[in-house]
């Protein structure tokens, strides 16, 4: 959920995230076309209400990341995206921590541009077919590595790691399940209807 | 592939906007104890969560674990406040603060009990009834306003549809204002 609350991490790990974040943010924004700020708009609005809808899968209930989705079509520029929607979660509904702002759009934009990154190296031929295989894979993998890093910053804040990791790990095994399955069907139609929006990445 | 994210999008719709995961402790006082309920906003319990309750100077008073449907129940010597602080394992943490005037009157003020029963005077047969009457009320009330306050409390939680549309109205906005400084940086 890449939502940890204040009070949880230590000082080095949030001044860490922070940077990682900034760094982020500034080369987003630096490489941000003016004809693309609409679509990160629009992204950034996804990401913000996609954490808020809770769809059944199983016994659970879970919600979508959308890293996946938003680092294929954003590249770098999701990392401004993903602020602007935690900055809002955090301020409007208590999700998240302000302090930790950083950790936690470093632990949801990092994965998400890896998706991105990988996916367009991978998608050369430009077939739908492949781009949805691709983009479950980025879907599914983003929110691993989200909850692997989420693992990781709480077992580097002095948490006991194994414990953390099981919990937040199997915790987002069905929100994988389901947002690989997402991922693959928005890639695939952007794919036959608009493959430009996946093709290049600022 | 179509039919699929058709599906999808009708669930989106259908399901209620609610609940990101995030720990919440509810606890008041019942008589000479606390008794409290951790869930995660929307309303999952949160069984085996292991809790530590502290005093007003920060030192630990005690410690327990929820039970399987969230609830957990604390007994109290000292009428203070009580600090109570749940921490789930995953990152997830919360906490709720239990003010001493929320405990009966019965109960010593300080954490040193015995200097202050021997401070006391001698209490007559009617002042120790009078006392418990009191605090059987105290109980009662406690115990009919607590499913309120507690509702309350989740009602707090509740993720609405116009604070989506006011979040949503705001990333538009904000980047809207980076769409003009873009233009008004071309035109210049």
């Amino acid at each position: 959920m890449a939502h940890i609350p204040d009070g949880v991490l230590s000082n080095p790990v949030l001044v860490a995230g922070a940077i990682v974040s900034t760094v982020g943010v500034a080369f987003g924004l630096k490489g941000l076309d003016p004809v693309r700020v609409p679509r990160v708009a629009v992204l950034s609005a996804v990401l913000f209400v996609a954490s808020l809808i809770h769809l059944p899968a199983g016994l659970a209930s879970v919600h979508l990341l959308l890293g996946g989705l938003a680092g294929i079509v954003l590249g770098w520029s999701v990392f401004p995206a993903m602020l602007v929607a935690l900055v809002l979660q955090a301020v409007l509904f208590g999700f998240g921590g302000l302090v930790v702002l950083g950790v936690n759009t470093m632990d949801m934009a990092v994965p998400a541009l890896l998706a991105g990154l990988l996916f367009r190296l991978a998608w050369r031929d430009g077939s739908p077919r492949r781009a949805a295989i691709l983009g479950g894979l980025a879907g599914g993998g983003g929110v691993l590595l989200t909850a692997v890093m989420v693992a990781c910053m709480l077992g580097l804040s002095g948490r006991e790691f194994e414990t953390a990791a099981r919990l937040v790990v199997v915790a987002h095994v069905p929100v994988m399940a389901v947002e690989a399955v997402f991922t693959a069907a928005a890639v695939s139609l952007l794919a036959r209807v608009k493959p430009e929006m996946l093709a290049r990445a600022s | 592939m179509i039919k699929t994210l058709a599906l999808l999008l009708v669930l989106l719709l259908l399901a209620h906007p609610a609940q990101a995961h995030k720990l919440k402790v509810f606890a008041s006082a019942e008589g000479a104890a606390i008794s409290g309920l951790v869930y995660f906003s929307g309303g999952a319990k949160a069984m085996g969560v292991s809790g530590v309750v502290q005093g007003p100077d920060g030192a630990e008073v005690g410690r327990f674990a929820t039970a399987e449907d969230g609830s957990f129940r604390f007994p109290v010597n000292v009428r203070m406040d009580h600090l109570i602080m749940v921490d789930a394992g995953d990152g997830h943490v919360a906490s709720a603060l239990v003010a001493a005037d929320e405990f009966p009157a019965s109960l010593p003020p300080t954490s040193l009990p015995q200097v202050a029963a021997s401070a006391r005077s001698a209490p007559t047969v009617a002042s120790v009834a009078a006392a418990a009457d009191m605090d059987a009320v105290e109980a009662a009330v406690a115990r009919q306003i607590r499913p309120l306050r507690q509702q309350l409390d989740a009602y707090e939680e509740k993720v609405r549809l116009h604070d989506l549309l006011g979040g949503i109205g705001t990333i538009f906005g904000l980047f809207g204002i980076v769409a003009w400084l873009n233009a008004r940086g071309r035109t210049s």
